[in-house]
């Protein structure tokens, strides 16, 4: 684990020339700039809210917009970067059959990259909270552990995705529709209260609520974007609870993802 | 110590299409039941392959296409990995493997400078202290801030080479690199080449198509065939070898009373019925001595009488370079050709060739200077050392020209036709 820092770190100019090669390719010519990477998350809360006006959701005190803004910040980033990087590997084919360096550096940089768009929703997020009048509460100093562990999410499906990918690029385009499938089992839409109190609280599914409440945990993402919205909007402390399945689990996918990659990547030039 | 070691490296590839996920499946069910999964056919890029580079040497590395060059580069630069085999490479390697690698078309000159520099493992600091010495060596000063999509595809291989040699690295791997260019590129890459070489004491692995090239840079030339190596040492040698190999699978089983031969051009009524090169003894052989006489010796058959043909003798190079010509036409009055067969022999009292390998070819044209009959690479013969001896130097060029040395004597003596004062003077001097 160590040594693997160790050595990334001895590349980390490349990383950050490599990351920014990557950004400035992404809107050299594009005259809308970086302004179209806020158009996703910023439709899709016009597009919920529209919907939630049929539908009801409730969010307790908390404006709708802003709270499934809140959920859409870690969840794009997610899932921009995840299927960014599970396609890094085969778009540098140029790269990889010409030049050596550690592979792992692809899927690293193009998680990295989305950095940038991260920062603009984080800038729009602001906007959202000043309209509403809403200020962040103390416990935002979890954001940065949220953010890196939403990124080590991402690397633990693109790194197995992107080795995949090399030998069949089916990989590449069905991961990121898994992914989107994935976000209904996610509390973008609506916020995780409901579930909570779907199975907790009203005991939906009887003998089972419990395991099913824990399998929904499960997800690292419930826990990303619950302890998101409870840090930036309600002013809670994280709910641990919900936070250690998917950590547990993170933490246990990740380096064999890893060591996938690894045994992957030594044919990468002749399979590419 | 030797800076690159690679022992027994073989490298394996699958013959055939990528596997289907159906079969990978049935690989992974045969698997488990203990069994092996099926096998295909399996190619050797590469086959045993042995040797060891000396820090400061220039290797070249030729062969036939599919001789396993490029995979030896890319086991050297860690891109792919042997199937058996070791590989010890023993410095920063800078890979130039087809100029040009990893060049971003959006970006920039600059900015793609400062990316391979980047990839090559270099830090910002050196790149931009180097910046202006590979802008100017790539002679793109003008252009260096567009971005290099809209780069002629010569420029584009100017700013990879002038990166690639200009950024320090122990170990330079270069993949048909100087083939590119213009004429006037070409000749400053091969200076800058050649001054990596004997000031920087650069180790570089070259390979190319250019024999010429090759074996003026190299101080050792390893060829390659099938993945294995066949011959590995002096440039000279090894390149004659080259070539004579190469001219066999180009003469095949060549007939020339065949007449339908390739590359060839005939009319029909003069055909080459058989071509033979007689030694200073007067014997049949393919091997002459540099120095001695030799006699080319050719029977034409034709169809008619032919008033005062021309025929054409000339000496090439294995890569087609025209050394010289032995052309009739020199005659005052030229023979005619009977019907039938018609002996021609052409002596050449002392055979100016270096050794080496050279072809021959052969033309006959009519008192019109039309042409009846054209081939060249009609034979393949080799030159032997003749009584000068040897030296490295000597070896450079094609031709041994008749000489005499005076060092320290007073006794220069020119012959009666050169008439120039001045210029005896000069020599005299």
């Amino acid at each position: 684990m160590i040594a693997v820092i160790k050595e990334l770190w001895t590349y980390r100019e490349l990383m950050t020339t490599l990351a920014w090669k990557e950004i400035v390719v992404r809107y050299k010519q594009a005259y809308l700039g970086i302004g179209i990477a806020v158009l996703k998350p910023l439709l899709l809360t016009v597009i919920f809210t529209m919907v939630r006006s049929f539908v009801g959701i409730d969010t307790g005190k908390i404006p709708y917009p802003v709270l499934t803004f809140a959920a859409l910040l870690p969840w794009t980033f997610f899932q921009e970067s995840a299927a960014a990087s599970v396609n890094s590997v085969v778009a540098n084919a140029g790269l990889i059959k010409k030049i050596y360096f550690p592979r792992v550096i692809f899927p690293l940089t193009a998680v990295l990259t989305k950095f940038v768009e991260l920062s603009i929703y984080f800038f729009l997020l602001a906007l959202f909270m000043i309209w509403y009048r809403m200020a962040p509460s103390a416990h935002a100093v979890w954001v940065p552990f949220l953010l890196v562990y939403t990124a080590l999410v991402s690397l633990t499906i693109s790194l197995v995705g992107a080795a995949l990918n090399v030998y069949y690029r089916d990989v590449g385009q069905m991961l990121p529709v898994g992914i989107n499938l994935l976000m209904y089992a996610s509390p973008v839409i609506y916020p995780l209260s409901l579930v909570h109190k779907k199975l907790i609280v009203q005991q939906a599914a009887g003998d089972w609520s419990h395991l099913l409440y824990t399998l929904y945990t499960l997800n690292p993402l419930a826990g990303i974007i619950d302890t998101f919205q409870a840090v930036m909007l309600r002013g809670d402390p994280p709910d641990f609870q919900v936070l250690w399945p998917g950590f547990v689990a993170t933490l246990l996918l990740l380096p064999l993802s890893y060591a996938i990659f690894r045994r992957a990547e030594a044919y990468f030039a002749d399979v590419i | 110590m030797a800076i690159i070691e690679v022992e027994h490296l073989t490298k394996e590839y699958r013959l055939g299409q990528l596997t289907k996920v159906g079969d990978t499946f049935k690989g992974i069910a045969a698997r488990l039941r203990g069994r092996k999964p099926p096998e295909r056919k399996a190619f050797k890029a590469l086959d045993d392959v042995t040797f060891s580079v000396e820090e400061g040497e220039v290797v070249g590395i030729i062969g036939p296409n599919g001789a396993g060059k490029s995979t030896l580069l890319k086991i050297l630069c860690g891109v792919t990995r042997p199937s058996w085999g070791n590989c010890i490479v023993g410095g920063k390697v800078a890979p130039l493997i087809e100029v040009g690698a990893g060049l971003v078309g959006d970006l920039t000159g600059r900015e793609n400078i400062y990316l391979n520099g980047t990839i090559l493992g270099l830090g910002r600091k050196e790149i931009t202290s180097a910046l202006g010495q590979i802008i100017e060596f790539a002679e793109l000063e003008e252009f260096i801030d567009t971005p290099i999509k809209r780069y002629s595809s010569g420029m584009k291989v100017r700013l990879g080479f002038s990166i690639a040699t200009t950024l320090k690295s122990e170990i330079l791997i270069m993949d048909e690199v100087l083939a590119v260019g213009d004429m006037a590129f070409q000749r400053k890459c091969f200076d800058r080449m050649e001054n990596l070489i004997k000031t920087e004491g650069r180790t570089i692995l070259l390979v190319s198509h250019n024999m010429r090239q090759v074996e003026r840079l190299c101080s050792r030339i390893v060829l390659l065939n099938n993945g294995r190596v066949i011959e590995d040492g002096n440039p000279k040698k090894v390149c004659d070898l080259y070539f004579e190999q190469s001219s066999k699978k180009i003469m095949g089983e060549y007939n020339v009373s065949g007449g339908q031969a390739r590359n060839l051009r005939m009319t029909g009524e003069v055909i080459l019925h058989s071509l033979s090169l007689l030694n200073e003894e007067g014997e049949e052989s393919d091997a002459m001595r540099s120095g001695y006489p030799m006699v080319i010796q050719a029977w034409f058959d034709c169809d008619r009488h032919i008033e005062s043909p021309e025929v054409v003798f000339g000496f090439h190079t294995p890569d087609l370079i025209y050394i010289a010509s032995m052309d009739s036409a020199r005659l005052m009055n030229k023979p005619n050709f009977r019907e039938g067969k018609n002996l021609v022999q052409c002596v050449i009292p002392e055979l100016p060739l270096i050794p080496g390998i050279y072809g021959l070819r052969v033309g006959v044209l009519d008192r019109y200077r039309r042409e009846m009959f054209y081939g060249e690479s009609i034979k393949t013969f080799s030159v032997l050392p003749g009584d000068i001896p040897v030296s490295k130097t000597a070896a450079l060029g094609f031709i041994d020209i008749k000489h005499e040395w005076h060092i320290n004597t007073n006794s220069v003596s020119l012959n009666d036709d050169v008439t120039s004062d001045t210029a005896t003077e000069s020599l005299a001097r």
